[in-house]
């Protein structure tokens, strides 16, 4: 019982400010009106948002689930350099890449366009995507891939009929966390995207709380930070069980 | 080139794999090379444009002339950077041994199957599904004295008498930075830690305890000897976003009060884009970068 | 296995669409050889409303068309910093009239000297502005959008407290004791203070307290913007005044901590007696409060203001600038100035416009526009890394100067001056 009282308490202080800014945002409805009205109108914002986590999400997945199952699977040369300098990605400070990212994302004719800013993202994600999916790949037992090639199918058939399906817990906390990120980040958009009318949401909830001299309008803070979270929380909800499976599946093991 | 690959294929599927892309090292290069790709074009070749700026001068527009090493014997003449390098391992220090020690608890609180427990491991992982930066403002709201909740709440159940300087002074704005990331991220971090517990077998406590340990024992005797690979990865997560923290005291503290809550990396943002020196903000990065990888490298052998 | 193929041809031609939409959205900047053009212009989201209405009165008069994008404030320095990195500023854009110099020297604007010396009144743009915005004699700028610092008093506050609500303060001398007055009659309840200023935010400091020095004849920088004068005494009798102001707790309990976020937040609240405001706030008061006006003074009197806002310029690397001057010399001419700024309260670009149909509405926009020539906006080719950035020497020195240790004043302000000649 002692134990439930504990739970109940830290559930309360860690759930609190999600509940206060939540209630402190309903305080002036109006703030809601007139940020749907903001700039090129909240629908543009929240479609280029919807637009680039969807393409960061499809990216990740293909991505890291065709490289985890060769890492898992497979030994070339340049294996250890390749996963080694995957991981390097997280070490690296993120303000300073973005500008000679930017001048990267020109010469590709990518410069200002949702499909560049998804790519990075896409390559942020990857060391804890390519981790999660070698390791989910791996915890697979090889018979259930030799049964498969028993039948007379390639490897990537194997791959995309059975195996595929046993790692879809692993597939959907990768695609849990690429979405987050994605949806939730803020400065790679403000680099990356020279138009207002292709900015996400982070950028234009940003724009619209700050006045002069730094002044922020509180209301619409607290209303902006809702309209961002509340998709997050959904999908977090929903997926409860999956990623706990996904972890659980032996993905995040050291 | 769809045509040449097609037909090679039908012919590769009628015969034994001989062909090279039927060997294991060449199918598993296709595999990974998406990765290779995404990974060479968007994080090595920017990398190495990084490396090329930090030997240069490197203004805004105009030509960079060559200045090696200047930029990086310069970084030892900045006594913010020199501050901001001690500041960052404390900070470092404190979040990773507490965030461990919370997530830690909160594992253990929610390792077994119970009915409702469920909930309460949505309920602590929830804060991770909010933005950082967008956390970050809505710790400065709920922590401001004038309009912030915390305070007459504070006041109302007789914690405290006037309003807290919850970041006015710099062990309180370092305080309340950790807070923010501990609520933020030991909703993740206990997920990798149940991980762990779950991967321990029952049959190994069940035979400790016929063999009449305690509780305490076979926490220790146990229970963390066998999550030492998990705490490891943990560590390594921690250290790491640790020592590159930015969002929380730029957002939130903005390196105040006096400059006492300054990271690393907010020096490298502010030589790059407040002091248009790329050339130097580029050093600095290197040799994070370099610094970092020497300590991971270090930790997952000594830990592993 | 052709699976597999088929999955890695999909790849190459995702990568083949991707290029495609790239190009394409690149073909719609350049400069089409006849035609109306469309010019993309950046400005911060401080000033956003000011720009918004001249953009759409200019795209509902003109051919060419103005594509505007608002940016976040505190980052529009690293905006510009990456777009002019990777050379794809945009055809126009506004900044910080304080940040002109740095931007001007890293070469971000085109130089615009003789198309300003065609215009007809090109000795009345607002002074200071031109004066940022001129480089070794050449022009680069013109004065987008005026932000002055100003006194507000809250005339309701001034009678409850038994001061006389019509009378606002003449000096810092006043101002401090009408304050600690507001504070001992009203200030009980913790609610209503005397004054308030942003004690944790260096540009707060730059835009509220130097006025008085200036008002007092002196001066924070020497003319080139290489030496601080903030040591000296006029700078130092200021700082005493609000430290006073400080210890006698009238300004507020917050005010040590205030970065920046709320600090214009509380006077419309009718929670402040008197305190240094931006002009631009005047025209976003709650419409039944009774405020007062008057210029910043100096301890002993004087008057001055510290002219803020924003210039406009042109992008070094456009490929429009006939279509970008032709909006920018639009946005200073008498139709823009008069029905498009002074008729939305906003303080004109042209001294000479001063007093227009509009203005003669509203005795105290007549007077924040009087300010504008009188007033002062200082030059320092290093002013943002100095004085606005919380990284800065000035912040340090100032903190130390209202709540800290006096002694150590004179080191910190080499430091500014170090900071200055970078």
């Amino acid at each position: 019982m002692s134990r439930y009282l504990t739970l109940s308490a830290l559930a309360v202080l860690f759930l609190f400010p999600l509940v206060w800014s939540g209630w402190a945002s309903l305080e002036d409805p109006s703030d809601y009106l007139e940020m749907a009205r903001f700039g090129e109108g909240l629908g543009t914002y929240a479609t280029n948002s919807v637009l680039v986590a969807a393409m960061t999400v499809t990216g990740t997945l293909v991505v890291s689930a065709l490289g985890g199952y060769g890492f898992a699977r497979f030994d070339f040369p340049g294996k250890n350099v390749l996963f080694l300098a995957t991981l390097a990605i997280l070490m690296v400070p993120y303000a300073t890449v973005l500008i000679p990212l930017y001048v990267l994302l020109g010469h590709l004719g990518l410069q200002n366009s949702l499909v560049g800013l998804s790519l990075v993202f896409v390559m942020f994600q990857l060391p804890f995507a390519l981790f999660m999916m070698r390791n989910a790949f791996e915890a697979l037992p090889r018979e259930l891939e030799e049964a498969a090639l028993v039948d007379g199918c390639g490897t990537f058939l194997a791959f995309t009929r059975i195996l595929l399906h046993a790692v879809r817990p692993a597939l959907i906390t990768v695609a849990l966390f690429a979405f987050l990120a994605s949806w939730n980040d803020f400065f790679a958009p403000l680099i990356l995207l020279n138009d207002g009318s292709s900015f996400t949401l982070p950028v234009a909830v940003v724009s619209m709380t700050q006045q002069t001299f730094g002044a922020i309008d509180y209301g619409m803070l607290q209303a902006g930070v809702m309209v961002m979270a509340i998709p997050c929380l959904v999908l977090f909800i929903v997926l409860q069980r999956h990623y706990v499976r996904g972890f659980m599946s032996g993905a995040l093991r050291g | 080139m769809t045509l040449t690959i097609d037909r090679a294929g039908r012919a590769a599927r009628s015969r034994p794999p001989a062909r090279w892309w039927r060997s294991r090292k060449a199918q598993g290069w296709l595999y990974a090379a998406p990765t290779a790709v995404i990974v060479g074009v968007l994080f090595v070749a920017p990398l190495v444009l990084v490396v090329w700026m930090s030997l240069n001068r490197w203004p805004l527009l105009g030509s960079a002339t060559f200045n090696a090493p200047d930029n990086y014997t310069k970084i030892l003449d900045n006594p913010l950077f020199a501050d901001a390098v001690v500041f960052t391992l404390k900070y470092t220090v404190l979040t990773t041994v507490l965030l461990s020690a919370v997530a830690l608890g909160l594992a253990l609180l929610v390792q077994d199957r119970r009915p409702g427990i469920g909930f309460f491991r949505t309920a602590f992982f929830l804060p991770g599904a909010v933005g950082f930066a967008a956390a970050a403002l809505l710790f400065y709201g709920m922590l401001n004295n004038d309009f912030g909740p915390i305070d007459p709440m504070l006041q109302a159940i007789g914690l405290t008498r006037e309003p807290v300087k919850w970041i006015g002074t710099p062990n309180m704005a370092l305080f309340s930075t950790i807070t923010l990331v501990i609520w933020r991220f030991a909703g993740f971090n206990m997920l990798i830690l149940l991980t762990g517990l779950q991967a321990i077998p029952t049959e190994v406590y069940e035979a400790a305890r016929s063999d009449g340990a305690g509780r305490r024992q076979i926490f220790t005797r146990i229970t963390l000897p066998l999550l030492r690979p998990t705490l490891a990865l943990m560590l390594i997560l921690s250290v790491t976003g640790s020592l590159l923290a930015f969002d929380q005291f730029f957002v939130f503290t903005n390196g105040g009060p006096d400059n006492s809550t300054v990271s690393m990396v907010m020096v490298v943002y502010r030589d790059a884009f407040f002091r248009f020196d790329l050339g130097g903000a580029a050093a600095i990065s290197v040799v994070l970068l370099a610094a970092l990888v020497g300590l991971n490298a270090f930790l997952m052998r000594r830990l592993r | 296995m052709r699976r597999r193929l088929a999955g890695i041809s999909l790849l190459g031609v995702l990568a083949l669409t991707a290029a495609a939409c790239g190009n394409g959205g690149e073909g719609g900047g350049t400069q089409a050889a006849a035609g109306p053009v469309t010019i993309t212009m950046w400005t911060r989201a401080a000033t956003q409303t000011q720009s918004e209405r001249l953009v759409q009165e200019y795209n509902k008069t003109h051919k060419n068309q103005v594509k505007l994008t608002v940016i976040p404030t505190d980052n529009y320095q690293p905006r510009i910093a990456a777009a002019a990195g990777a050379r794809q500023l945009p055809d126009v854009f506004a900044a910080d009239v304080i940040f002109v110099p740095n931007y001007t020297s890293q070469g971000l604007f085109l130089d615009v000297t003789d198309r300003i010396a065609a215009l007809p009144f090109k000795d009345k743009l607002a002074p200071s502005h031109m004066k940022l915005g001129t480089l070794d004699g050449r022009m680069y700028t013109l004065p987008h959008t005026l932000d002055l610092s100003v006194w507000f008093w809250n005339k309701d506050l001034y009678e409850k407290a038994g001061l006389d609500p019509e009378k606002g303060p003449k000096t810092l001398k006043e101002f401090a004791q009408q304050a600690t007055a507001v504070q001992e009659k009203l200030g009980k309840d913790g609610k209503v203070h005397g004054t308030f200023f942003g004690g944790n935010c260096g540009g707060c400091y730059v835009f509220t307290f130097w006025p008085s020095v200036w008002a007092a004849g002196a001066q924070v920088m020497n003319d080139e913007g290489t030496q601080s004068l903030n040591d000296r005494p006029a700078m130092l009798e200021v700082f005493k005044i609000w430290r006073e102001l400080y210890e006698k707790k009238a300004t507020g309990p917050t005010a040590k901590e205030e970065q920046g976020p709320t600090w214009t937040g509380f006077f419309p609240k009718g929670e402040i007696g008197v305190m240094p405001m931006p002009s631009t706030t005047l025209g976003l008061m709650p419409k039944d409060m009774r405020i007062g006006v008057t210029p910043i003074a100096g301890p002993d009197g004087g008057e001055s203001t510290f002219v803020g806002g924003d210039s406009i310029g042109i992008g070094s690397t456009t490929k429009n600038a006939d279509a970008a001057w032709e909006f920018l010399s639009w946005t200073v001419g008498d139709q823009a100035q008069v029905e498009v700024m002074a008729k939305n309260k906003d303080v004109l670009a042209r001294t000479d416009l001063a007093s227009n149909k509009y203005s003669a509405e509203d005795p105290r926009v007549v007077l924040i526009n009087s300010l504008v020539g009188k007033g002062r906006t200082p030059y320092a080719l290093r002013f943002g890394q100095t004085y606005n950035d919380p990284q800065g020497p000035w912040l340090r020195y100032a903190r130390e100067a209202v709540f800290g240790d006096p002694a150590k004043l004179p080191q910190l302000n080499a430091e500014i001056t170090k900071s200055l000649q970078q």
